[in-house]
């Protein structure tokens, strides 16, 4: 009886330690873990996307928590601005979605006044020589001016081109696409409010 | 005079993937160039250093029928805290080792050395073990991963190293070549350590 109640003890205490540390580094490299993903996974897209501005927008990078998502977690959104003269002429952030094989992580640019600039895909393991072109120019230029409206396959009514043996691939990138425009008028009064 | 001993023990007598072929899933699978088995060799090193010291601090408290739990749970933390050390700090690293480093949880050198030795000796002669071992480790890594980095790219640490006709055996950077090269490696140690006299 003895050595069951030690037993679970020293298991209990050795978890909660350990909890507890796990906790606090997790904490304590926060920051930094955010700063290498913007940098390694973010930057080389919204280079591709944002030109002309003044200054870092990985260093000036805004952090807004938009509501929750199905599980209740916060969702945090880090919003790229590129200024000019002290203004945001432009701004870029990420969403992603389902594609055919993993999650297709895409990067929006927007105008302030809501206009889609260009896309940019971050990371996509779709099928090589298939769903991995939906990194192609080809593919992103479609976008470039779209609305939630124009949205779709073309075989929707939409101004999409699906690229041929690519269908679901190309759809998560529509659907990426899609939750960063409904996401824009929430986002657009958070970085231009007075 | 001991701690030397149980220092220098894992550079050769105990070479993990060499001598006492353990730990071969990373040494197969991230080898692919030298400064790839570098980061995993440090991060192992990083793991296995904190768990010998925790598992050596606690060996009396620890009751042997729970103590692989406990083992499990010590070096799984450790292991938690060197990916996120990693995903701040070494990102790169961080996206080319990928499920490796989670894995080390598993790796049976961690847990051979927390049961054969951390939990039977004092914390200073864990250390020296779990150093040595791990060191021993990383350079294992670095000379398999710099032997097929060599043949298979031309390059050691990304620079360039052969000469400029240097035809790179592509195959060697790809997974059977990790089994090549490790069997070459396997069969020349076996060959130097059977002209020295056996302890």
């Amino acid at each position: 009886m003895r050595d069951l109640v030690k037993m679970v003890v020293v298991l209990l205490v050795i978890c909660t330690i350990s909890g507890v540390a796990l906790a606090y580094v997790h904490h304590i490299t926060e920051e930094p873990r955010q700063y290498s993903y913007v940098k390694f996974v973010q930057e080389p897209s919204m280079k591709a996307l944002l030109k002309g501005h003044e200054n870092d927008p990985i260093k000036d990078r805004i952090q807004l928590a938009l509501g929750e998502d199905e599980r209740g977690k916060p969702i945090n959104k880090i919003v790229l601005p590129a200024k000019k003269d002290g203004k945001i002429f432009e701004l870029a952030y990420g969403a992603s979605a389902m594609g055919y094989i993993d999650v297709i992580e895409v990067m929006v640019g927007f105008k302030p006044d809501g206009e889609v600039i260009g896309i940019s895909i971050m990371r996509n393991i779709e099928t090589p020589g298939l769903g991995s072109r939906i990194s192609e120019p080809e593919f992103t230029e479609q976008f470039t001016g779209i609305d939630l409206e124009t949205n779709q396959l073309s075989a929707e009514g939409g101004k999409i081109d699906a690229i041929s043996g690519a269908t679901n691939s190309s759809i998560g990138v529509i659907k990426a696409v899609a939750v960063a425009l409904e996401q824009f008028p929430q986002i657009q009064k958070e970085v231009f409010k007075p | 005079m001991r701690l030397i001993k149980e220092f220098t023990k894992g550079f050769w007598q105990e070479l993990p993937p060499f001598r006492l072929v353990l730990g071969l899933c990373p040494t197969l699978a991230v080898t692919t160039a030298a400064k790839n088995g570098l980061a995993m060799g440090l991060a192992t090193t990083f793991v296995l250093v904190f768990s010998n010291l925790v598992v050596s601090a606690l060996r009396q408290v620890i009751p042997s029928k729970v103590r692989i739990a406990s083992y499990i749970v010590i070096i799984a933390s450790f292991v938690v805290m060197a990916e996120l050390f990693m995903q701040a700090y070494f990102y790169p690293f961080y996206e080319i080792l990928g499920i490796f480093v989670p894995l080390i949880v598993v790796n049976c050198i961690i847990l051979g050395r927390a049961e054969a030795f951390a939990s039977k000796n004092p914390i200073i002669y864990s250390l020296a073990d779990g150093l040595g071992i791990g060191l021993g480790f990383t350079i294992s890594l670095i000379v398999l991963g710099g032997i097929r980095e060599i043949l298979g790219n031309g390059t050691f640490f990304d620079a360039s190293i052969m000469w400029s006709t240097f035809e790179p055996f592509r195959f060697m950077v790809k997974a059977p070549g990790a089994f090549v090269a490790l069997g070459f490696l396997l069969g020349f140690i076996n060959l130097i350590s059977r002209k020295r006299p056996a302890h």
